[in-house]
């Protein structure tokens, strides 16, 4: 195939032009809100640049973004309920994903289909019984059950991912070591799992920012400012914006704003692995 | 040989009896406990008048008789035909079409009329019966024909009429006989006489002949058979309809009048119908309490098989499907969304229920046939089992504690009725409680409703399900959750998929400049979190603070601004825009990146081949590019489409918590805030609704594990 003609290079450019401007549209909205010094409330008046540029809703946020919590509790509540829901949902899963991954045994269909199922499931579906469970045994309002719920959501996600880093682990290892004279654990702790070990990472990255960016479960369970998470934080700015409340709307952007950039980032650099753990494997690698 | 096919015949003729009886008896029944509706008034005085001039010889009076004249006079005739036997009753008084139902008609005469409807309504299922038992049981239960073919309707007379058209048409197709068009078109003259909607079935046999003609090679002949056709129809239905025959002209103007007040008075626009509303009706069955008038409320169900058997029934008999799709247009673009006009689709529907069942049922049937002649799998080694223990225990305790308990304690609060006034005691036992003690058989399963909340949990047993299935199939209001879930990811999917797929096209181009910057722009959306992502939107959209509505105040009303924005607030279904766009943009990163990837894998020799042989983008795209591209789109579309179902966050932030399963659910179980139309804090319909998801989500993953091969159990790579 020819390297393409310039007409057509123009239409393709023109057409890429059209997409793109689609995508930033809703970003550049946020971004002008972000950083407009002059709003007192919400926005009233259509502007396409903020009417005074300024740096301090993103002080003003990094400083206290919600009901006068520091934003470094925050910060230190998304990141330690999402690291917490991961690791846990990472060790939990890993010896289950093993045994799918290597071995055969007496209903592993019917075990792979329920994985799958659950791992498919809308985070509500998990809420109702969780919410009543941790009431029962009174611990719902800790961050700990807030860890447990994200990690029981992301938890058949990460198994069904991490029974596939297993299967790409050649199976030829494997035996070398056990005509060494290894076990199976030794085997698992010395040869697959370090193997294995980037792909799992990226499960628990997926899990991680499954908890990163929830908030409706959050909301439900959590009752205290001090335990609240960055993605409650914004989605309680939003609300209390619905009933009138009077931060400026340049908050709710730069926290917005705040919030997104690891985790763009983490996607822009990963997109590949990111995708094919999306998809449950369904990309050759 | 012989023997047998009489024996089926017989059983037949017993099935297609048995079907008629089954809907007369169920029409009959409705017909007794149906509350007077709309329009029956109105058909019932057309009825009376006619009714008069038979009586009384007065043939002329035909010419200048038709109450309501917007619809032709030949069910209404037919109506008349069934007071004769009648003592004579004052007319039912004549008031605007706006009004309210009747309150009062004579017991008599309705009584009639509806077993006349009644017998037209069956007549159909015992005609739908004839091609397909299995469809005209689908016709005989379905709750919306039943409802409109046992009230002094003109539906009844006029489905009947276009289903004999339609299987007219189709003798005629099989034996080529003159007769068989001429009954055809005598019958579609007749149909248009009783309905004229229902007479769009003509362009659907249409379609169908011209198809055939084209594949024979034939369309000369087409041509000239279809102009008799045709014009032997409209001459029927000429002679039909004596309304027409002093001026012809002035008349139809008349008619066509009437027709605009219909559809256009202050019952249509407040009634606020969305655009797809009577796929809603053609997804639900009849939402309204009928005083216990059906005993199926199943039409989900028929509707859903239908969707499984349309391919089926296509290649059986391609003009049921062509009549699907055509009337199925002309329903979504005909201005007037009355429920009644589903039943110019409501036979073949069946027909394609039918089909369903033997597709679903094929796989049983092949199932008991290898039955035995398979030889066993050889299971797993114990050995293996044995190895294995030590990885599966811990694994399963976590799982199991953190996974499936929690949904097994949902369905066991779904079989109670606990919600935030029990909250007490369920949080001390009452759960477990009711559930042993229904289990047990100590305490009988008590009856669901949503209004009543008791501070102690009673166990229901499965008696929550059928009403909030009902619900969330099919509301008073015409809003369908379930239907609104599943063509939201039907269509989200599809575009994203389109656009994803037309990105990555664009940029797997040779040489395109800046291809590395624009990929990296486009992943944004998707690395983006949901819940920001809706609030960009919502900054647009937001009818008070929103972009758009702030630039239609500064640049005016005639601006373009000015303009999307009213339209946006004043269309009763342009509102989908707004989510739409938002579900754009987050998926069709996704399904680039998953184009991409497959687009790198189709080697350049192919590409180079095709051009060799002069093949245009298009050709090269249909048989290079795309069945390459399928084994990894049709994943990412499954996966997609989960997302798209389960989508939760984007409704949220709007606030439409009528969406989709995932938002109603968390609407109504929240103790805190509360959902529109029941307070928030029923635990117990939340748990039904996650238990309804959860079998929806099974098909989902099934399709996938067909679709992919990610699923499949151990590889030894």
């Amino acid at each position: 195939m020819h390297r393409i003609s310039l007409l057509r290079q123009l239409v393709t450019q023109l057409a890429l032009i059209v997409v793109g401007f689609f995508v930033i549209l809703p970003i550049w909205g946020m971004m002008r809100l972000a950083f407009d010094g002059s709003l007192i409330g919400r926005p009233t008046e259509f502007r396409l640049f903020p009417k005074v540029w300024a740096f301090e809703p993103f002080l003003r946020v990094l400083d206290k973004p919600y009901q006068s919590v520091d934003f470094a509790v925050i910060l230190k509540n998304s990141l330690l309920v999402s690291f917490g829901a991961a690791l846990i949902a990472i060790i939990l899963g890993l010896s289950l994903a093993y045994a799918f991954a290597r071995f055969r045994f007496r209903a592993q269909q019917t075990g792979l289909f329920s994985i799958l199922l659950t791992a498919v499931l809308p985070p509500v579906a998990f809420m109702t019984p969780l919410y009543i469970i941790f009431s029962i045994l009174q611990i719902r309002t800790s961050l700990f059950a807030l860890i447990l719920v994200y990690a029981a959501f992301a938890m058949p996600f990460c198994i069904w991912n991490m029974r596939a880093a297993f299967q790409a682990v050649p199976r030829e290892l494997e035996e070398a070591a056990f005509l060494d004279g290894a076990g199976d654990f030794k085997t698992f702790f010395f040869i697959t799992l370090p193997l294995a070990l980037p792909s799992i990472a990226v499960a628990g990255l997926i899990a991680f920012l499954m908890a990163y960016s929830e908030f409706t479960l959050g909301w439900l369970f959590v009752d205290k400012a001090d335990n609240v998470t960055l993605a409650m934080a914004i989605y309680a700015i939003v609300t209390n914006q619905y009933l009138g409340g009077a931060q400026p709307w340049s908050y709710l952007g730069s926290l917005a704003i705040i919030m997104s950039i690891p985790v763009v980032v983490i996607f822009l650099i990963f997109q590949r692995t990111l995708l094919e753990r999306m998809m449950f494997g369904s990309v050759d690698n | 040989m012989l023997m047998n096919k009489h024996l089926r015949t017989i059983f037949h003729v017993l099935a297609v009896a048995l079907v008629i009886a089954v809907a007369f008896g169920l029409r009959t029944r409705a017909a007794e406990k149906l509350p007077i509706d709309y329009d029956e008034d109105d058909y019932l005085r057309a009825g009376q008048e006619f009714a008069h001039l038979i009586r009384t010889s007065d043939w002329r009076g035909f010419l200048d008789t038709n109450y309501r004249p917007e619809h032709p006079p030949l069910a209404k005739i037919a109506y008349g035909l069934a007071f004769l036997h009648l003592p004579e009753r004052a007319l039912v008084s004549d008031v605007a079409i706006t009004d309210s139902p009747a309150q009062y008609l004579p017991p008599d005469q309705l009584h009639a009329a509806r077993t006349e409807a009644s017998i037209f309504g069956a007549l159909t299922a015992g005609l739908v019966a004839l091609v397909n038992p299995l469809g005209g049981l689908m016709l005989a239960i379905h709750s919306f024909t039943i409802k409109y073919t046992s009230q002094v309707m003109l539906d009844g007379l006029s489905a009947l009429l276009s289903l004999g058209t339609v299987m007219a048409y189709v003798q005629y197709k099989k034996k080529q006989r003159t007769g068989w068009m001429i009954t055809s078109a005598v019958l579609l003259g007749l149909t248009a006489d009783s309905k004229f909607l229902h007479g769009t079935i003509g362009f659907a046999i249409l379609l169908d002949w011209f198809f055939l003609a084209k594949n024979n090679k034939d369309v000369k002949r087409f041509f000239k058979s279809a102009l008799f056709w045709g014009l032997l129809s409209i001459a029927v239905f000429f002679a039909a309809n004596p309304f027409l025959w002093p001026n012809p002209i002035e008349r139809l103007q008349v008619t066509l009048d009437a027709v605009r007040v219909t559809t256009t008075n202050s019952n249509v626009a407040n009634a606020g119908y969305v655009a797809w509303q009577q796929l809603n009706w053609l997804t639900m069955s009849v939402p309204w309490p009928q005083n216990g008038a059906f005993i199926f409320l199943a039409d989900t169900f028929i509707a859903l098989l239908a969707v499984i058997g349309f391919g089926r029934l296509w290649k059986k008999e391609r003009v049921f499907g062509i009549w699907i799709l055509l009337e199925i247009f002309i329903l979504l673009v005909w201005r007037t969304k009355w429920p009644q006009y589903i039943l110019i689709v409501t036979a073949p529907l069946a027909l394609a229920a039918g089909e369903g069942i033997l597709t679903l049922w094929q796989p049983v049937v092949e199932w008991w046939k290898k039955r035995g002649s398979a030889v066993p799998a050889r299971g797993p080694e114990r050995s293996e089992e044995r190895r294995a223990l030590p990885w599966l225990i811990p694994g399963l305790v976590a799982f199991a504690l953190l996974t499936l308990i929690p949904l097994v304690f949902q369905f066991a609060i779904s079989l109670t009725d606990f919600n935030s006034s029990s909250l007490r005691d369920g949080l001390n036992g009452g759960i477990w409680r009711a559930v042993w003690e229904g289990l047990t058989g100590q305490a009988r399963a008590s009856g669901f409703d949503i209004s009543a909340r008791s501070n102690q949990v009673n166990f229901t047993g499965l008696n929550t399900f059928s009403p909030v299935f009902q619900y969330i199939s099919g509301r008073a209001d015409g809003w369908s959750i379930l239907y609104f879930n599943v063509m939201w990811t039907v269509l989200t999917v599809l575009l994203q998929c389109g656009l994803g797929l037309g990105a990555a096209l664009l940029l797997w181009q040779k040489g395109v400049r800046l291809g590395k910057f624009w990929q990296a722009l486009f992943i944004l959306p998707w690395a983006i979190p949901e819940l920001i992502g809706a609030q960009m939107w919502l900054n647009i959209f937001h009818g008070d603070w929103g972009w758009l509505r702030l630039a239609a105040e500064k640049f005016g009303a005639d601006s373009i601004f000015g303009f999307v924005s009213s339209a946006l607030h004043a269309s009763p279904s342009l509102w989908l825009l707004e989510f739409l766009l938002p579900a754009i943009w987050y998926g069709f990163p996704f399904m680039m990146l998953a184009a991409s990837a497959g687009l790198k894998t189709i080697p350049q020799e192919a590409l180079d081949a095709a051009a060799m042989d002069g093949a245009n983008a298009w050709q090269t795209f249909r048989a290079i590019v795309w069945p390459l591209l399928t084994p990894l789109i049709i994943p990412a579309l499954i996966v997609r489409g989960i997302f798209s179902f389960n989508q939760f966050y984007l409704f949220q932030t709007y606030y439409f918590q009528d969406a989709t399963l995932a938002t109603l659910s968390y609407n109504v179980f929240n103790p805190n805030s509360g959902y529109s139309n029941v307070s928030g804090g029923y635990f117990a319909v939340s748990a039904v609704i996650n238990i309804l998801t959860v079998v929806i989500l099974m098909i989902f993953v099934t399709l996938f594990n067909r679709w992919s091969r990610a699923g499949e159990g151990v590889t030894y790579a």
